[in-house]
């Protein structure tokens, strides 16, 4: 499919900024996306949250730009902009007007490069209690908001880089003074810690020269190793309960699996979807459809870049017990093991990954975002090819060992129940 | 600072005209809006009945929601499994939701496979067979969702508030229905719902993709010219009384933060002052540098986000200011806001009116880009009865907005009867709002009066 080969230029400044540029002219817009390789994988135990509340710090202004101004000036520009902090990274992002791709260029450089001086404790403060209010109001709060944390923490080993959550446990968050947050940039912030995505309606030369006026002058410094990890195994199975203010019980089943674009990741994937994925997937069909015990059931795949897990979640219908909702979970995976997957099963979840490759190509800033996500795991920012045949070179039969190699491994389980109960 | 750190200006505005919009009406009466967009070989269509939640007012609460989740369930002759494998093997993405003025029905396939896709909406819309062991699966669905709604502190909120804003009116009614409403639908009133409301002239398909529109115009007529007309308008009594006590309050003792809803009955979409309205609203809280943004969460460090939006339901609207705060700021937070609120009296300056208007008109083309944005604002041509040319002539509608507009808007809200509605561990503020002079209303989840615990 030549529509999922995209043509791209990469260079590398001086100061080692990796910068890749995209042409799209179909719209008159230009998306700037930047990875800096840092996310709460590289955080310390003690110190965890602080790669998010960092990210809180670079919307904040820098040197040349007032608080508030970094907002505005995308804003005054007709753009729109935002970060993300996830385990493995951060990223940071603009969609704009092709006019005011300088602006973006000029606001991205300048929180690179001349942050630290802008940084005052009254700000700091303010974001602190910013970032205290979202872990409430998106974990803390939400019904069976806390599970993630209870998984990654119970089911990653002690020191593991996913074994807190991003968003960081409450008494560290607290715990974080601005010194913490000088000494997270001086580490990690390099540019040569960062690539930086230009795509849209632009000229790649004229791109280029704007980056290097803008970024060239940035001084890099070394940056930590990064983690190292192995897959590992549970020694048994692992039982967690936690009491939340629910009506219903939910079932958590988290086997630990492999990293992404591993063997057997893309696989797993489509295990996920053969489960669950349509209304006629394996679980929904007998949970949901025949035997309505579950209000709902979802199965994933999630891997990064130092560890994965496949992750199971069931809502008990009233009245009937997680062990139930297990013991027919597993059934149907040894089914799976035992008699394998039919033909139709297994288009339909090809045709689905075709369809679906071809829709994430509408908007330029996910194309951005997407041409930094395989630079950043596979080291070719146009591996959209490649990847649509991680998944078409799949076969039946490796489904069937698949779900063998699951029912295989020891699993946490997690069980979120009433307070009252 | 060097040349380089300083602000880049922009060199030259963006040109950004819209294709045009192509439009027809089939004999039966159901409306065709449609853009054509080459970039990706996919098409996207919202086909939109005017069959929703209100008119559960005239029935049981629920009772459109359920038809829109039976619909699917079986339909000429194909079970609800064969169907939902149609729609999988052709990778096609087929969903349907239910809101208080229609049920929508959205498909996105690859153009090879529209044909078969766009048949296999037909079968569902046109030839249902809702088949009772699928109902009652659904239904049973539905009220377990319900149930679980008391789990969620946002969906509380959200189901009193309109209770409260829109009083006794069919649009105070949550689509999903109550527990006990919907414990009393069954299968006949789903039948009877479709084939009172499913009607070719209260539809309309508003698609985009990347054939003719003589194309998609040919595959519409093709599979829906037997969709059947009626002459049969169903009228909907329109007058609204809300009550004018104060703070409306729901008690969820485990809560860490409370849900905070405030706003009130602002009218529907119409042209003279949508944009004054928009404008307005991008400088008090549509956006992120808001003066209540600014305020809560940038000053105070209150809140991760607040927003207010003017939403505009088919038949009336409301505006609503929507943030969650820790439990101990529940009254200071809310203080904060009506403080902005007041200070609306003096109006909003003209830096404040320019700023909006220059990042509304730039961002005006980043409205355009995927197809879901395409079909949803065709959708809103035909939803508002907007004229076609609507796009074409926004930018200009919005930049001749003046001042004195949008200070009459900033005004109409400062002197408006707001509802305040709280969600969360009533014994951390009840005392500080009492001492401060408002008066309590307790709520139950119905936002109906609840004894006091």
């Amino acid at each position: 499919m030549s529509l999922l080969n995209l043509s791209y230029t990469k260079t590398k400044l001086k100061n080692g900024l990796e910068v890749i540029i995209h042409q799209d002219k179909s719209l008159p817009l230009v998306a700037v996306n930047i990875w800096y390789k840092v996310g709460s994988a590289n955080e310390k135990p003690g110190k965890t949250g602080l790669a998010h509340l960092f990210e809180h710090m670079m919307f904040q202004g820098s040197e040349n730009v007032a608080k508030e101004m970094h907002f505005k000036y995308i804003q005054e520009a007709g753009g729109i902009l935002n970060g993300s902090t996830s385990f493995d990274r951060t990223n940071y992002y603009e969609k704009l007007p092709s006019n005011a791709l300088e602006i973006a260029l000029w606001l991205e450089s300048d929180r690179m490069g001349f942050l630290l001086k802008a940084l005052d404790e009254s700000k700091f403060e303010n974001q602190k209690s910013v970032v205290i209010n979202e872990r409430l109001e998106r974990y803390d709060n939400q019904p069976y908001g806390l599970a993630w944390e209870l998984i990654v923490k119970n089911l990653f080993p002690k020191g593991h880089p996913y074994s807190w959550p991003t968003i960081g446990f409450k008494e560290d968050i607290e715990s974080f003074t601005l010194d913490d947050v000088i000494n997270f940039f001086k580490l990690y912030y390099s540019p040569s810690n960062a690539t930086l995505v230009i795509a849209g309606d632009v000229d790649a030369e004229e791109a280029i020269n704007l980056v290097e006026k803008y970024f060239g002058e940035i001084p890099q410094y070394e940056t930590p190793p990064f983690p190292q990890t192995e897959n590992f195994t549970l020694a048994e199975n692992f039982y967690v309960e936690h009491k939340d203010n629910v009506q219903l019980p939910r079932l958590y089943l988290a086997f630990p699996t492999v990293k992404c674009y591993q063997p057997d990741d893309a696989e797993f994937e489509i295990l996920s979807d053969i489960l669950s994925g349509s209304k006629n997937s394996r679980l929904n069909k007998r949970l949901v459809f025949d035997e309505q015990i579950a209000q709902d059931v979802s199965a994933f795949q999630f891997s990064g870049k130092y560890g994965g897990m496949f992750i199971i979640v069931s809502t008990a219908k009233p009245g009937i017990s997680l062990s139930e909702l297990k013991k027919k979970i597993l059934e149907e995976i040894s089914l799976i093991d035992s008699k394998g997957i039919t033909e139709k099963e297994f288009l339909k979840t090809q045709n689905g990954i075709k369809s679906n490759f071809i829709s994430a190509l509408q908007n330029i800033d996910h194309i951005a975002d997407h041409l930094n996500h395989y630079n950043f795991y596979l080291g070719e920012p146009n591996s959209f090819e490649f990847d649509v045949n991680r998944y078409q070179s799949v076969k039946p039969d490796d489904i069937q060992k698949i779900a063998g190699k699951l029912l295989s491994k020891n699993y946490l389980e997690l069980n979120i129940i009433s307070k009252e109960s | 600072m060097s040349v380089t750190r300083t602000k880049p200006e922009l060199k030259n505005e963006i040109k950004f005209q819209l294709d045009n919009i192509a439009t027809q009406t089939l004999e039966n009466g159901l409306k065709l809006f449609y853009l054509r967009k080459e970039k990706l070989p996919m098409l996207r269509l919202n086909f939109v009945v005017e069959a929703g939640g209100k008119f559960d007012f005239l029935s049981k609460p629920g009772t459109a929601r359920l038809t829109s989740q039976v619909i699917d369930e079986g339909a000429d002759g194909l079970s609800a499994l064969e169907l939902s494998d149609e729609f999988d093997l052709l990778g096609t993405d087929f969903s349907i939701s239910a809101d208080n003025d229609f049920i929508i029905f959205s498909l996105q396939s690859l153009t090879e496979n529209f044909d078969k896709s766009i048949e296999l909406l037909s079968k569902v819309i046109l030839k249902p067979d809702f088949p009772e062991k699928e109902f009652e699966r659904e239904k049973k669905k539905l009220t377990v969702s319900i149930m679980q709604l008391k789990d969620d502190p946002e969906m509380i909120a959200e189901q009193i508030f309109d209770k409260i804003i829109f009083g006794n009116h069919y649009y105070g009614l949550p689509v999903r229905g109550y527990l006990d409403t919907v414990e009393n639908i069954f299968p006949d009133d789903i039948k009877n719902h479709y084939q009172k409301y499913f009607k070719a002239e209260n539809s309309f398909i508003a698609a985009a993709g990347n054939i003719p529109s003589e194309e998609f115009f040919h595959y519409a007529e093709k599979y829906f010219n037997t969709f059947l007309s009626s002459s049969e308008k169903i009228l909907l009594p329109e007058s609204i009384e809300t009550p004018d006590k104060k703070v409306f309050v729901y008690d969820k003792p485990d809560s860490v933060q409370t849900e905070i809803r405030i706003g009130y009955l602002s009218g529907r979409r119409i042209l003279s002052d949508y944009f004054s309205k928009l404008l307005f609203n991008t400088i008090f809280g549509g956006q992120f540098n808001s003066r209540l943004n600014s305020n809560l969460r940038e000053k105070k460090g209150l809140t991760y986000g607040i927003h207010s939006h003017f939403i505009y339901y088919k038949n009336s609207g409301y505006f609503s200011i929507n943030t969650s705060v820790s439990s101990e700021n529940t009254f200071e937070a809310v203080k904060e806001i009506l403080n902005e609120m007041q200070n609306l009296e003096n109006g909003v300056t003209k830096e404040e009116l320019e700023f909006a208007k220059t990042s509304l008109t730039r961002k005006f083309p980043l409205n355009f880009e995927n197809y879901r944005q395409l079909t949803s604002n065709l959708s809103a041509l035909a939803i508002h009865n907007l004229p076609l040319s609507y796009f074409n002539d926004y930018l200009q509608n919005l930049n001749s907005v003046t001042l004195e507009q949008v200070n009459e808007q900033a005004k109409k809200l400062s002197q408006s009867d707001m509802k305040i509605i709280l969600v969360g561990n009533k014994i951390s503020f009840t005392e500080q709002f009492v001492f401060n002079g408002f008066e309590i209303v307790d709520v139950d989840e119905k936002g109906m009066k609840a004894k006091i615990k």
